[in-house]
């Protein structure tokens, strides 16, 4: 339904948004982001946000305070790895690469706010089940091709087909559905597989692509970010490094895994406008922090990818370094896989939940930073989290649940540790061992490299997994907890959460999403197929001559408007 | 001494083809398991069949070997399932690099520790020797990571002297290599200092040397004329050795300072399941092993006449 012809429609429900905000039933960040998401330009939401609240508050990029200088080669310690299939990226370290290289629909700055990228502007039909994207005209590939609605159809088709193997098709899980492959799995059960929906993707012309849902879906901006749904040439043959045919204003000039990777500003013209460094170079220092801190500190290196809790008081005792911290929503999940025993047993589930205190482990683990967390995998800061009433620890409940669940002397269970994105899993699993002693449950921790963990991470029976920050908490949902999704590394299949997690999906007004929100948490946390204790914040460090960095809290690589203060 | 060189070149080659049926048989056995390793985790098990079927790997244990131990003989260990290149590719840089950090540290562990050491064992129990001896016990005792985190702590975070790790992104740079070898140094001198200490005091209590002091000779001519020859000949087996220790011992230190040499691909080689590398690594390991046991014993029985001439 259009407002005028020859004016840009606005979505239906952003009055009712403007309203929230000026009666503050809504913040202003909820404001902006949600609006942005339903096709208001982020100029026009900061506008209308100052308008409503009396408060101007632009955003001005750090970048902008001085006089960008132009040139320079900007130096990061960060892991080099296997960079071929952006659509299978399970490292945010792999897209940071090719995220100069190659580019994305939107983009999600660190105010949480989604705005146009390679998409110059997109609408949603009131029900929030088609979105028609619009792209951005005269953009050329490195090759000379012009980006098309074509490109971007390749994409979804791509991500949709299972043999893919993206995890982007439980992000767009409204885009498919199930269906019977005609073969039986080893139970007799009808062996399942996925496709997309009929007209799923629909070209309506060159730079317009039409995508249908079943059923409706806000985020759909906001997973056109996510860091798999990077854009490829529609002649894409499945190695983004050697193809290097992006959009974006860099090229691969070499590449050696577990070494470096080389980028350089191309010579061709950028449809985004300026950027400033000549080159980005990232030199891989292994992972732990205290490698990429010497090369920091000895000035090898500009920036490094992050650091750990443990080297924070190092970093701040650097003269000439700033430290940047980004709150986040991201975690490490305990999670039981509940086809295996004997973590198909839900009474012992959840008799270990009753038997831990979160509230512990950002002072013990985390130096007092961080957030106790609760069990449901959606964070305090995600938009549409809804306050469930608190888990308590209740060594008497645990221990009643644990007998009846067929275990009245205890248990011994072990936990795979692979201390993927730190020790500080290590500490943490260390920590809920004291606390499950006090139920008779005995925590073993298998503590592997963490190469090794990610060879079992959705095999193992009971691990500690890390899981980076969305800016939303359904689309992590969407990822790993909807059923016969690829990430769902619990196994955890519940038609209940499926639809409760589709219903809080569609729904605009802030309120009533955060109202269906209860549902879902309280469903996932009923069911305990998680210990989460925390959230985590996530450092980095960086000489002071880098001017315009940001810390992204999904520690995305965002350099268009980083130079060098020479 | 050619009946020797033979015996020794024969078991040598005994060894090394031993080691690589060994090595053969524990990863290339479970054919399935390698299929899954190259095409990952997610593969079915028909593209894993077709893989095997594809490469070769339905044809006999013995037949396989033979073509993988021809292909490694020539230096093709096949390509890294991490690196995405020929294995030998990166395994001969490598290589060299780990043995640019064992020339700078023999050219100054071997001189200095052998100094050392004979300077310890020609006055035994004097002031000299117990300065000495309990300086090397101290730094051999200390573990390479305790030692490269205070050095880094002092040379990096506090004085700003040195390059913090070693990666050699600017090419090659000496700079660079100070930590690494001084951390191997201060690690491994000790070890030969008493080592020579040891053999030089025994040699300075024997009866021939004391005679030749007793009969007049200066001490500095028993010393360089007499002593010396016989008491560095257990120290350069043990130097010899160390090439073969250097291969797993420099794990830590290229780890610490990021320095892309054999112990830090073998390591990474080891975490990420990347077999085609690991055999490769295992096969170089093993023949610098065998073949400095082989250094070591002939130059050991042409310094020493006695096992040379029995």
């Amino acid at each position: 339904m259009y407002i005028k012809k020859d004016k840009p429609r606005i979505h239906p429900a952003i009055p009712d948004l403007a309203k929230d905000l000026k009666n503050g039933n809504i913040d202003r960040r909820e404001f902006l982001r949600t609006s942005t998401l339903l096709g208001l330009s982020a100029g026009a939401a900061y506008t209308m946000a100052n308008n409503l609240t009396g408060i101007v508050n632009t955003v001005v990029p750090a970048a902008n305070a001085q006089t960008p200088k132009k040139g320079g080669t900007f130096r990061v310690s960060m892991e080099v790895q296997e960079m071929t299939d952006p659509s299978t990226f399970d490292w945010v370290q792999k897209s940071n690469v090719a995220r100069h290289i190659n580019e994305f629909l939107t983009i999600t700055g660190t105010d949480n706010v989604t705005r146009p990228y390679l998409a110059e502007k997109w609408e949603a039909s009131d029900d929030l089940t088609e979105w028609t994207l619009s792209l951005r005209k005269g953009i050329k590939w490195h090759n000379g091709d012009e980006f098309t609605a074509e490109d971007v159809a390749f994409n979804f088709n791509r991500w949709l087909d299972p043999a893919t193997g993206s995890s982007n098709i439980g992000l767009f899980s409204a885009m498919v559905e199930d269906v019977d492959t005609g073969e039986k799995n080893d139970d007799g059960t009808p062996k399942m597989t996925k496709r997309a929906i009929d007209g799923a993707v629909e070209i309506v012309d060159d730079h317009t692509v039409k995508i249908r849902n079943k059923q409706a879906v806000l985020a759909i901006p906001e997973n056109l970010y996510n860091y798999p749904t990077m854009i490829v040439h529609r002649g894409f043959q499945g190695d983004i490094g050697k193809e290097n045919n992006g959009t974006g204003p860099y090229q691969l000039a070499d590449f050696a895994i577990g070494e470096k990777a080389i980028l350089k500003r191309t010579d061709k013209p950028y449809w985004g406008g300026e950027v400033y460094l000549d080159e980005i170079h990232y030199y891989d220092h292994g992972s732990a922090s205290s490698a990429q801190m010497a090369a920091l500190a000895s000035g090898q290196v500009d920036s490094i990818y992050e650091f750990d809790i443990g080297s924070l008081q190092m970093a701040q005792n650097m003269p000439g370094y700033s430290i940047y911290e980004a709150k986040t929503a991201q975690t490490a999940v305990c999670r039981m896989q509940v086809t295996q025993k004997p973590f198909d047993n839900k009474m012992l589930r959840q008799a270990m939940m009753h038997a831990i205190d979160t509230s512990i482990y950002p002072k013990f683990v985390f130096q007092g930073r961080g957030v106790s967390a609760e069990h449901h995998h959606v964070a305090q800061i995600h938009p549409e989290y809804f306050q469930l009433p608190p888990v308590k620890q209740d060594f008497e409940k645990a221990k009643k649940l644990l007998a009846d669940a067929g275990y009245p002397n205890g248990l011994e269970v072990t936990i795979d540790v692979g201390n993927t994105n730190g020790p500080w899993q290590q500490h943490t699993c260390e920590l809920m061992k004291e606390q499950l002693a006090n139920i008779g449950v005995t925590l073993n921790l298998n503590v592997i490299p963490s190469s090794k963990y990610w060879e079992i991470w959705d095999k193992t029976p009971f691990g500690i997994t890390a899981w980076t920050h969305r800016p939303l908490g359904t689309m992590v949902l969407s990822l790993g907890y909807r059923s016969g999704v690829p990430w769902n590394e619990s196994m955890y299949a519940s038609a209940e959460f499926d639809a409760a997690l589709d219903k809080a999906e569609s729904l605009v007004d802030v309120d009533k999403r955060r109202a269906a929100m209860e549902d879902v948490e309280r469903i996932l946390q009923d069911d305990a197929v998680i210990l989460q204790p925390i959230w985590i914040p996530k450092f980095f460090a960086a000489s002071d001559k880098v001017k315009g960095l940001e810390a992204h809290p999904t520690q995305y690589h965002q350099f268009h408007k980083v130079w060098i203060d020479a | 001494m050619l009946i020797l060189i033979a015996r020794r070149l024969g078991s040598m080659v005994l060894i090394m083809f031993v080691v690589s049926v060994i090595l053969f048989g524990i990863f290339e056995t479970d054919k399935l398991a390698v299929a899954g390793k190259v095409l990952g985790p997610y593969s079915s098990i028909e593209q894993r069949e077709l893989w095997l079927d594809q490469n070769g790997y339905n044809q006999s244990f013995w037949t396989r070997y033979v073509i993988w131990a021809g292909n490694a003989m020539r230096g093709d260990f096949g390509q890294s399932l991490q690196l995405k290149v020929p294995v030998s590719e990166v395994l001969w840089p490598r290589l060299a690099n780990t043995g640019i950090l064992a020339l700078f540290l023999f050219a100054i562990m071997i001189p200095l520790s052998l100094f050392m050491g004979v300077m310890a064992g020609m006055k035994e129990g004097s002031f000299q020797d117990r300065s000495i001896t309990v300086f090397s016990v101290l730094t051999t005792s200390i573990p390479e990571f305790a030692s490269a985190t205070l050095l880094t702590a002092i040379f990096v975070f506090t004085l700003g002297w040195l390059p913090g790790t070693s990666s050699m992104t600017g090419g090659f740079s000496f700079k660079e290599l100070i930590l690494p070898v001084l951390v191997l140094l201060l690690y491994d001198f000790g070890y030969i200092t008493r080592m020579t200490r040891a053999s030089m005091a025994e040699v300075m209590n024997s009866q021939y040397i004391r005679t030749a002091i007793l009969k007049g000779l200066p001490y500095k001519r028993v010393i360089v004329r007499h002593a010396l020859r016989n008491a560095l000949i257990a120290p350069f087996t043990v130097i010899v050795l160390q090439l073969n220790w250097l291969l797993s011992g420099v794990i830590v230190v290229e780890v610490f300072f990021a320095y892309k040499g054999f112990g830090k691909l073998l390591l990474d080689a080891a975490l990420f399941g990347d077999i085609f590398v690991i055999e490769a690594c295992t096969l170089v390991a093993v023949f610098v092993a065998v073949a400095s046991q082989f250094i070591s014993d002939i130059g050991y029985t042409y310094l020493n006449p006695r096992i040379r001439f029995s």
